[in-house]
């Protein structure tokens, strides 16, 4: 199996030996049932899904035909698809501020060294590991207008009480505050972890100097901190644009999900219907196309944003 | 416990007189925020215990009550409902199979990233860190495809065999073999020992801990994946728990006793595990951190 080329005998004589054998016939075999893998469910995958939305595709396959952009203007003339592009926004725009704010907080509230605090911490990061569905079902009960325990919190303070899931408007920050529930821990160890790395002696040092809490978050702590946000806010915009589990469950499964009303009604939900509930596969597959180059824009835009903002050591 | 107030976060500029009664109020102050909002976390996961131990007469209350009624016919008759135990054991082989495979090949390609020499390397891990960005949406549509051609609609290859490869532990055991100075490979080497031998019985051994972590990461995206299952599958021969879990809650949406019951019990073997290795889990997310920043 090993093929003493000529270039694996000159690189010998490089410094660092002890990884220089092999070559490529060694190499393939470690490296084939991973690119394998990659090949056939990523690399190939990305490709078609480039071009499938420019075809009439038929799962049968009897006639794929080229389509031109009518898949797309299809999918731009249809007045769901707008209102699952809003959708998909506010739940972005309600997320992301929320999921840094709170997991800045609740990071260094709980940023402290003992027993106490660590069963806090497994408290907040509880749920993430918990199965969605399987505590999205739980809280459709806590949502229930009239028996839940959120109504009742609200009465009990003397608020006017809320449809929830399903009124049209409460709907999307129902599902966000679900989805903040589950994932905040994730966020919250991250920042910790973040917190856990900057210097004691940067803090002590501006201790000293007299700064006030707020100017230490704010000079110190925050620049430090920023690449830390930066991550959250792509992941968390990530996440939000792909989120189906908990809109599927809360909106009531199969049969209502992206309801009330197309409330919820996402674009990742859309495409999963488009394509796995009517079997519109190109047409789907332009609506993923989209969704995609949206995706494309938040995080170049991010990026370009972090430039300015993150600071980097 | 929290009488120390700890160096990050509070504390005022420091003034010599009521320092420390401030300090100590501040930190009983901060202990009870801390507990008040932990117990909002727990609260959910409380009330479906609470409602899946319900007699029937204490579900449609209001305000709803807060104490187990300790009665266990939801649990007796939401087991009877369905095939649990396969459901179950769907579940665990494809989880076992999914982490057995992805953990081989990660390994084997992060090896020949780290220790063989060949020509474009570095150009090929680019291409796999490039995967990191292909956002799953675009994968939905054409992997369904991919599947249905190869006729695996339906089976549970067809949950297994997309998440053969996870670049996340290509990177993060490239990233600990890097790390492992070469005296060790030069001395495996004097000693007769090919690259699988090495990699056997001197790489694989000290790796344990990443290893762990990966596996845990896959571990938890295949327990609790949903979306996937639920679009290659129809049979319920091979659903995994969470499909099944939504169907019964589909079914039967005003019997809350039984669904809580059900969501209790499929969310239980996962808190257990949580509490079982949860230093693990917490530094799995920290690190997972290393991969973008």
């Amino acid at each position: 199996m090993v093929v003493e080329t000529p270039e694996t005998i000159v690189r010998v004589r490089r410094p660092r030996t002890s990884r220089v054998r092999g070559g490529w016939g060694l190499a393939a075999w470690f490296l084939l049932p991973a690119l394998l893998f990659m090949v056939v469910f990523v690399y190939i995958p990305a490709g078609l899904s480039l071009t499938l939305g420019f075809f009439h595709y038929h799962l049968l396959g009897v006639d794929t035909t080229f389509a031109g952009l009518s898949n797309f203007a299809a999918a731009l003339s249809y007045p769901v698809f707008w209102t699952a592009l809003e959708n998909t926004l506010i739940f972005a725009a309600i997320m992301v501020p929320l999921t840094i704010v709170l997991s800045l907080a609740l990071g260094f509230l709980l940023h402290v060294e003992s027993r106490f605090y660590a069963s806090l911490r497994t408290m907040v990061l509880l749920p993430y590991i918990t199965p969605v569905i399987a505590t999205s079902i739980g809280w459709l009960w806590m949502f229930n207008p009239q028996y839940g325990i959120l109504n009742a919190v609200l009465s009990f303070f003397h608020l006017p009480t809320l449809q929830w899931l399903l009124s049209s408007h409460w709907a999307m920050p129902s599902v966000a505050l679900y989805t903040l529930w589950h994932s905040l821990g994730f966020d919250v160890v991250i920042v910790m972890a973040a917190i856990g790395n900057i210097p004691s002696s940067v803090i002590d040092a501006a201790r000293v100097d007299g700064a006030s809490s707020w100017r230490l978050f704010r000079k110190i702590l925050g620049p430090l901190l920023s690449p830390t946000m930066f991550f959250l806010v792509i992941i968390t915009t990530l996440g939000t644009l792909q989120a189906f589990s908990q809109i599927y469950a809360l909106s009531g499964g199969a049969a209502t999900a992206g309801g009330p009303s197309y409330a919820t009604t996402t674009l990742i939900l859309l495409v999963y219907q488009t394509a796995f509930q009517d079997f519109h596969f190109s047409y789907a597959a332009s609506m993923a196309f989209l969704l995609v180059i949206l995706i494309l824009l938040f995080t170049l835009m991010q990026s370009a944003l972090a430039k300015r903002w993150v600071f980097y050591q | 416990m929290s009488a120390e107030t700890p160096a990050v976060g509070t504390g005022a500029a420091p003034r010599p007189r009521r320092r420390r009664t401030a300090r100590r109020l501040a930190g009983w102050v901060r202990a009870l925020v801390g507990l008040v909002i932990a117990l909002m976390f727990l609260l959910p996961l409380y009330i479906a215990f609470v409602t899946s131990f319900d007699t029937k007469a204490h579900v449609f209350v209001f305000p709803p009550h807060l104490v187990p009624d300790w009665d266990w016919h939801p649990y007796v008759r939401v087991w009877q409902m369905a095939r649990w135990g396969m459901y179950f054991m769907n579940s665990v082989f494809i989880t076992a199979t999914s982490i057995a495979i992805a953990l081989t090949t990660s390994v084997l390609a992060a090896y020949a990233f780290a220790f063989i020499r060949f020509r474009g390397r570095e150009k090929l891990f680019i291409a796999v860190l490039v995967v990191l960005m292909i956002p799953a949406e675009a994968l939905l549509i054409p992997n369904y495809i991919i599947l249905h051609m190869m006729n695996l609609i339906n089976t549970y290859w067809a949950q297994i065999l997309p998440y053969g490869a996870s670049v996340f532990g290509i990177f993060l055991l490239r990233q600990f073999f890097l790390s492992l100075p070469s005296s060790y490979w030069d001395a495996a080497c004097m000693d007769g020992a090919g690259h699988l031998r090495f990699l056997w019985s001197v790489a694989l051994p000290l790796c344990k801990p990443t290893l762990l972590t990966i596996g845990l990461y896959i571990f938890i995206g295949a327990w609790n994946s949903f979306q996937w299952p639920l679009i290659v599958t129809t049979s319920h021969h091979v659903q995994p728990i969470e499909v099944a879990i939504q169907r019964l809650a589909q079914q039967h949406s005003v019997d809350w006793r039984r669904i809580s019951a059900a969501g209790i019990a499929a969310t239980m073997p996962l808190v257990i595990i949580f509490f079982l290795i949860q230093k693990h889990i917490i530094r799995g997310i920290s690190r997972g951190e290393g991969i973008q920043g």
